[in-house]
């Protein structure tokens, strides 16, 4: 379903950024970040579809809606005027990782654990998609919503920010951007997100204490 | 001594076997090695662990402590060039440095592998030498990927070899010369999490499959590199990875 490396950009959501400001100011900071600050999710945390995510040893976690970018060609150092004639697809996606504070050096395994990124079947990229609202629900009630006009850097820009020092594949799928105010959910409970114009994604959250 | 190099070959990648100084590829067809267009060894969708501040004297060389729990990052294959290929020096990268590590490549799946077993779960292994540029370097989410996840900066190969080849992981030397002066002279001894530990940690809660690869860090010696500088890393038992510096476009 995605054949490419899934990149995500934390610390793009404006009200996240604005809200840490005066800690980004401290140590180990010492100043806000430059570059767009971006991770991996590898093979082993995607789930096609959505479906049961195993949390072995954790009583919750938090649960980022997302939207994912599917790349239909090469971006290398791509205008932001030019960067979205690169995308092909585009996709809802649950961020899944262990609820942590800290953006200096957190562990791979908090966002990495298998099945940790239910995606939803990919649609055709339309740029209104990136109008959308994204709801997402718990056990059938509404506990979040956001949409892209919170991210700081838009989709366009984003891209050619992270194609200035490194090539996003045809086949990569980009995380646009996470809300800071991610709910958390718990063994046993659902998770739907849904978005005008994309395939819906759930998640069942299983597991042993 | 069993060599696996990927190559491209008559518009096509291919796996060759390396006998001395030939390459035989599948249907037989017989190559000089002096003839090869080397390409990374690396199964398309392989998950790319590296790792930082795993070596107790290169830990001590950047003033860090060893990382608890182990520092892991991740790389996308973009980032892969392979034996005798080019990486690019922007031309802002004064400390751009080159890094020379084992690799382990993993051939049987698993999850919540025992240490005991780990290393039956080791396909073979190669070299990598994963540059690094700090002027890029920031203080989130580190290694930030503008640092380490850049086209071509990974050099990795020539080749992989079978793991039975390889009996004792933890016993081997690692050089890394530049323009023919050596700039790193370690030994896989000195790894803080050996590679049997580290196959046990990631696998407590990430499901390893075949052609994964683990870079396991680097030993000591920081030496800048600049355009025309000739790389490479020896690590003993497995061969010679040569990578050029050029500047960057």
């Amino acid at each position: 379903m995605i054949a490419g490396t899934v990149y995500g950009v934390v610390l793009n959501d404006g009200a996240e950024r604005a809200a840490l400001a005066p800690a980004f100011a401290q140590a180990p900071y010492r100043a806000p970040p430059i570059a767009p600050v971006l991770y991996i999710k590898p093979h082993n945390t995607i789930l096609p579809g959505g479906g049961d995510v195993m949390l072995d040893g954790l009583a919750e976690i938090a649960v980022a809606p997302a939207i994912g970018l599917i790349l239909g060609r090469d971006a290398t150092r791509v205008r932001p005027g030019d960067a979205l004639d690169t995308i092909a697809a585009a996709a809802l996606a649950l961020d899944l990782s262990e609820p942590c504070d800290s953006y200096y050096r957190p562990t791979v395994r908090q966002r990495c654990r298998d099945g940790f990124l239910p995606v939803g079947t990919p649609v055709p990229f339309d740029p209104a998609l990136l109008e959308t609202e994204i709801v997402t629900r718990i056990d059938g009630v509404e506990a979040h919503r956001w949409s892209p006009a919170r991210l700081i850097r838009d989709a366009a820009s984003l891209i050619a920010d992270v194609s200035a020092f490194m090539t996003l594949e045809a086949g990569d799928m980009l995380l646009i951007g996470v809300p800071h105010d991610a709910p958390v959910a718990r063994r046993g409970q659902r998770i739907e997100t849904d978005a005008t114009g994309f395939a819906s994604v759930r998640a069942t959250l299983e597991g042993n204490a | 001594m069993m060599r696996r190099a990927r190559i491209f070959h008559r518009g096509r990648a291919l796996w060759a076997r390396v006998q001395g100084d030939m390459l035989v590829l599948p249907g037989g067809e017989r190559l000089p090695v002096s003839d090869a267009h080397w390409l990374p060894p690396i199964t398309p969708g392989a998950t790319i662990f590296a790792l930082g501040l795993n070596f107790a004297d290169h830990n001590a060389e950047l003033g860090f402590k060893a990382a608890e729990p182990p520092l892991v990052f991740l790389k996308g294959p973009n980032t892969l060039v392979g034996h005798q290929g080019v990486t690019p020096r922007p031309t802002d990268a004064n400390q751009m440095h080159p890094e020379c590590e084992l690799v382990a490549v993993i051939g049987r799946p698993g999850k919540r592998i025992p240490r005991a077993q780990a290393l039956d779960h080791v396909a073979g292994y190669t070299i990598a030498c994963d540059y690094a540029i700090r002027e890029y370097l920031e203080n989130y989410y580190r290694p930030n990927l503008r640092v380490k996840n850049r086209d071509a900066t990974t050099p990795i190969g020539p080749w992989i070899v079978d793991a039975a080849d390889i009996p004792d992981p933890q016993a081997l030397a690692i050089t890394t010369l530049v323009n023919g002066v050596t700039v790193q002279a370690g030994s896989t001894r000195d790894m803080v999490l050996d590679v049997a530990g580290l196959i046990a940690y990631l696998s407590e809660t990430m499901t390893l499959r075949p052609g994964d690869m683990i870079l396991t860090g680097t030993p000591q010696g920081l030496h800048f590199v600049a355009p025309g500088d000739r790389v490479e890393c020896t690590i003993a038992a497995i061969g010679t990875l040569v990578n050029h510096v050029e500047a960057a476009a």
